[in-house]
């Protein structure tokens, strides 16, 4: 566990998505996990999409939607635990490589939503660099909100697939304490009846 | 049951390719034609190695089945037309994603399955093979429909199986018995 003297120094994950929401504009978001009850909060009418019921699942939902809405920003809220899951979705993203793709992975080192067990390497696994090699275009790293707020261009507008490795504390919710959320099905609907004249 | 036979792949492709103009009928965007979303089988080699050399069709390799099974979502709620080629072993390995899309999210997903080591002689049901001796209980039990594709006759399956996973919404699987050529 991260000490809470580290820990207040971390970015709040809310704060990551109050700073996205902020300037997203039309852009497809996917939050997965821990994003996911903040999210619907923050943004609740929008274009988005929690992968909810299939663990690692979002940034390979985010990438078919990126490639059949080719004009449009895709941003994947990735989990490091949720990413471990389907670490092999790196290279695809790279392999295909999607312009309007960006990936953001929350990195807290640990599974929080079922009791914060530590992720397989923990703070040591170096994910943007795994990015990097698996062919995505632009990769880094940020801790502070003031970093993250600089990146915002490249979020936002960079050439994808962009990889942003976000070092942040615990969320103030998990889906275990909120299942308020829209059952996956009637996500999946409102999103396609937006993207599907 | 009819002696199974290898179907060719360019039969597959065209009819791939009909199904995917008949979803299209009249859409904005018209390319590609469709999508395949595949994690390579040997079962299905001649028709992969064969969808490489078409343009009209985009061809994406995904390093696991549950990714596949993501991206089909994906693509789906965009509007684009999609078909998933993966063999048995990636079922087994992809079925609580399958669960979670396809059944609970009740996206349309259609698979090509193959069936790699099926005795041309046995009914899969009896083969020695537990990969392939399991995969259409697997598929009742889950509530899957599923055809197969015994002959070169039988591509009429593969619209039918489609179609259906559109119209309930959900998975929807048609297993490649033989070899293609």
């Amino acid at each position: 566990m991260v000490s809470p003297a580290i820990a207040d120094a971390l970015m709040k994950p809310e704060d990551v998505l109050r700073t996205i929401a902020a300037v997203r504009g039309p852009a497809i978001c996917i939050p997965t996990m821990t994003t996911a009850p903040a999210w619907r909060t923050i943004a609740p009418d929008d274009l988005s999409v929690a992968c909810v019921g299939f663990m690692g699942g979002a940034s390979t939902l985010g990438l078919g939607l990126a490639l059949g809405s080719p004009d449009r920003r895709v941003i994947v809220f990735d989990g490091d635990g949720s990413l471990c899951m389907q670490l092999g979705s790196l290279p695809t993203i790279g392999g295909v490589a999607p312009r309007n793709f960006t990936h953001l992975l929350f990195k807290n080192n640990v599974y929080h939503t079922s009791g914060s067990q530590g992720t397989p390497g923990g703070d040591g696994v170096d994910y943007a660099m795994m990015a990097k090699a698996a062919g995505y275009r632009q990769v880094f790293t940020v801790r502070t909100l003031e970093e993250l707020k600089a990146r915002l261009p490249t979020i936002l507008d960079g050439e994808g697939p962009v990889f942003g490795e976000l070092h942040t504390g615990l969320a103030e919710t998990t889906p275990m304490q909120d299942r308020s959320g829209v059952p996956f099905h009637q996500q999946v609907d409102k999103l396609r009846a937006r993207l599907v004249p | 049951m009819p002696k199974p036979e290898s179907v060719p792949a360019s039969l597959i492709i065209d009819t791939f390719k009909d199904v995917f103009r008949a979803e299209r009928d009249g859409a904005r965007r018209q390319d590609p034609l469709g999508w395949i979303i595949s994690v390579p089988d040997t079962h299905q080699k001649t028709v992969l190695a064969a969808l490489d050399k078409e343009r009209d069709v985009r061809v994406l390799t995904c390093s696991t089945e549950d990714e596949a099974n993501g991206v089909a979502a994906g693509l789906w709620m965009t509007g684009e037309p999609v078909i998933v080629m993966i063999q048995h072993a990636g079922l087994y390995a992809s079925v609580n994603t399958l669960r979670g899309i396809a059944m609970d999210g009740r996206v349309p997903v259609f698979y090509m399955i193959g069936l790699l080591s099926r005795e041309p002689d046995k009914d899969p049901l009896e083969s020695r093979h537990s990969m392939v001796r399991y995969c259409e209980p697997l598929l009742d039990l889950f509530g899957v429909p599923h055809a197969r594709l015994e002959v070169p006759d039988d591509v009429k399956v593969i619209p039918q199986y489609y179609r259906l996973s559109r119209e309930r919404r959900g998975p929807a699987a048609v297993l490649v018995g033989l070899p293609t050529n």
